[in-house]
């Protein structure tokens, strides 16, 4: 039969795009889950060094001191964890929505282990004492050329992938993907030129480093999260995107207003009164992108819960996106002066960028991984218990920091407030969810650590290979769908 | 890059001044140091004005123990960061805010705190900074620089010191030049010369 010779070839045309873009991407998602792993274990140490500074004092370890654990687990998570599991994500949703196999994949591991050096020597160089202290670009000066080469060499091969796309629709995925591809450059170059080689008063460059966090959430880790979860979603459910068109206007949303953001973050600084108060704008209308986004996915998954909580991949694209929304919604709320005022220069700043790398990028891209990675290697997750304790977990982690460093940062803007008190009130104000936080910090440590000794089992074929994936089986009672 | 100094007049004495006042605000080979060890991360430089929260009452955030009664410091300006490699306005505040910080205390008072900040403050949850200082043999006099904290782990008070290094000197170099607050003359860009023209002409 026609149709069935159809789907046969169809089929072998899957197999081949996910054999063409098998190593760059498992490349990519597993020396990520490494960095993710490092910048866990970073992020526990630099929380602990918060409360207690005598925690692994020893002279020989002066390198972890606050100052200095803080941006080399900032570095290792956003560009050693989520640029690189983003990319990976990336490559492979762009091969399978474009039908393109992925041409030279040399090219893109070489630049992959650029990638990785030029990480690697940004951490290391904080850690020994050559680092910038300039948030998310902390890494030493010489770091971002390599970083930038690395980026673009990716960037060509997925550009000439969507030239080659053999499929007529462009999928709002796919949209979102080269969004990205071109924001990163764009607003890496951009941030790293003013700040470091032109000349420029002190001040405008602290904008610019605040422009460029608000832009690297908004316009690189929000398209990658996006593109994901409009992928996983509907495939996994198997039902079309609820509205291609509320995509679009959602996509347009995001690419028109998400550069305006981040300089919020110093309202009341000594910059021009305007410019807080254009990005504070900006990330208010920013909730209309998201209400968009959000309503067009929970359209797509209504009254699929069934689909929803037997999917790994889609329990942790949920989450993502949950987050996400409370991300933005705070963002939103933090733009106000009313609000922001106990919120701005306190936990609550670093409390929002680990929601939006980790509460909702990171949640997202465990979701794709959990779905692309079996596709890759032919054989299943090992351990369905592991993936149930490292969501249990993650959620439970995030939600503790999320508590601890919203109230933890009210708590002590109040204190700082109350100007009559002695600073040690407003010291030890925020010590008690300080201490809280590294709780959460060890729990991500625990998590980290399953996942990756899941992704190393399955890597090294130690699973239990099946032909059908266990987890659509287990919905497969009344159904026969693969 | 700078911004453009503007003059005036103090009314009483009709002295001229200038704001920004055109000299090296503050000693950057010790900023570098600051950087470095990631200070910005627990510590601001920016006092927000009081429609932001009242800090710019503190004490602490201003010239601590130099006035009887409280007195408010003037949140930072543009102008103050001038030639500075980049303005570290800060990330949340862990520490005390630092734009007043060289009114504050002496340099050994820095030194010291530096190398190991309990002792100045026990309640403190800064690291120290112990790799900014060497311990060394008392050859002849000793150093006027020679902390006089050394923990009781240093051992053999009377044999050896303990000396700041270069970074140190610098770091400290840098936190004494840290005054934010040269005066200006309040006026806001824009606001008509004579407010009297600008009664009558309603």
């Amino acid at each position: 039969m026609p149709e069935e010779k159809e789907a046969q070839e169809d089929i072998q045309r899957r197999a081949a795009i996910d054999g063409s873009a098998r190593f760059p991407v498992l490349f990519f998602i597993t020396s990520a889950a490494v960095w993710l792993t490092l910048a866990a274990i970073l992020g526990f140490v630099q929380q602990m060094k918060l409360h207690s500074p005598g925690f692994l004092d020893f002279s020989f370890l002066h390198f972890l001191n606050y100052g200095r654990s803080n941006p080399a687990f900032m570095g290792a998570l956003v560009y050693g964890w989520a640029i690189q599991a983003g990319v990976g994500v990336g490559i492979w949703i762009m091969a399978r929505l474009c039908r393109a196999e992925v041409k030279n994949p040399v090219t893109l591991i070489v630049a992959g282990h650029f990638w990785n050096l030029g990480v690697l020597i940004g951490v290391l160089g904080i850690l020994f004492g050559h680092g910038t202290s300039i948030e998310w670009l902390a890494f030493p000066k010489a770091v971002w050329p390599i970083l930038c080469g690395a980026f673009s060499l990716i960037v060509i091969w997925l550009v000439t992938m969507f030239h080659r796309r053999q499929d007529k629709e462009v999928y709002i995925s796919v949209w979102y993907i080269l969004g990205a591809c071109f924001w990163f450059p764009w607003i890496f170059i951009t941030a790293n030129l003013f700040i470091h080689i032109f000349p420029g008063s002190a001040v405008a460059k602290a904008a610019t480093n605040a422009w460029f966090m608000g832009s690297m959430i908004y316009l690189v880790l929000a398209p990658i999260g996006l593109a994901s979860a409009y992928y996983i979603i509907p495939k996994v459910i198997g039902r079309p995107v609820h509205s291609a068109q509320l995509g679009y206007y959602g996509f347009w949303g995001l690419a028109v207003f998400g550069g305006w953001t981040g300089i919020q973050k110093f309202m009341g600084g000594p910059l021009p009164a305007w410019m807080p108060a254009v990005s504070g704008a900006a990330v208010i209308i920013m909730l209309i992108p998201v209400l968009i986004v959000t309503v067009n996915q929970i359209m797509t998954i209504k009254g699929k819960s069934i689909e929803v909580n037997s999917s790994p991949a889609v329990r942790f694209t949920v989450a993502g996106i949950s987050f996400f929304v409370i991300y933005c919604v705070f963002s939103a709320l933090n733009s106000f002066l009313t609000v922001g005022k106990f919120t701005q220069l306190s936990f609550t700043s670093l409390g929002t960028q680990l929601l939006a790398v980790y509460g909702f990028f990171s949640m997202t891209i465990f979701g794709a991984i959990y779905f692309i990675v079996p596709r890759l290697t032919g054989t299943e997750w090992p351990s369905l218990k592991r993936i149930n304790s490292h969501f249990m977990l993650s959620i439970y982690a995030m939600g503790t920091l999320l508590v601890m460093h919203l109230f933890g940062g009210v708590w002590q803007s109040t204190a700082y407030g109350k100007f009559d008190a002695p600073l040690e009130n407003a010291i030890s104000a925020g010590k008690p969810y300080a201490i809280g936080g590294s709780v959460a910090w060890a729990v991500i440590v625990f998590a980290t650590l399953g996942f990756l000794m899941n992704l190393v089992s399955i890597l090294s074929r130690s699973g239990r290979s099946e032909i059908v994936s266990k987890f659509v089986k287990y919905i497969g009672g009344q159904e026969n769908s693969g | 890059m700078k911004a453009v100094p503007v003059e005036w007049a103090d009314a009483e004495t009709g002295e001229l001044f200038a704001y920004p006042a055109g000299k090296p605000n503050i000693f950057r080979q010790g900023q570098i140091v600051y950087a470095q060890e990631g200070c910005a991360y627990c510590h601001t430089q920016m006092i927000r004005p009081t429609y932001l929260g009242y800090e710019s009452w503190r004490p602490d955030f201003g010239k601590e123990g130099t006035v009887e009664l409280p007195i408010r410091t003037r949140e930072t300006r543009s102008g103050d960061y001038d030639g500075e490699q980049f303005a570290y306005l800060g990330v949340q505040r862990v520490g005390p805010d630092l734009s007043n910080v060289g009114y504050r205390h002496t340099e050994q008072w820095h030194h010291e705190h530096l190398y190991d900040p309990q002792s100045k403050r026990d309640f403190s949850v800064m690291p120290s900074f112990r790799h900014l200082y060497i311990k060394r043999k008392v050859k002849g006099q000793r150093s006027e620089l020679a902390l006089s904290n050394s923990k009781s782990t240093d051992t053999v008070v009377d044999e050896y010191e303990i000396v700041p290094t270069e970074k140190a000197k610098a770091l400290v170099g840098y936190l004494m030049t840290l005054k934010k607050d040269d005066p200006f003359s309040g006026k806001v860009a824009g606001e008509p010369e004579d407010k009297k023209s600008d009664v009558k002409s309603k």
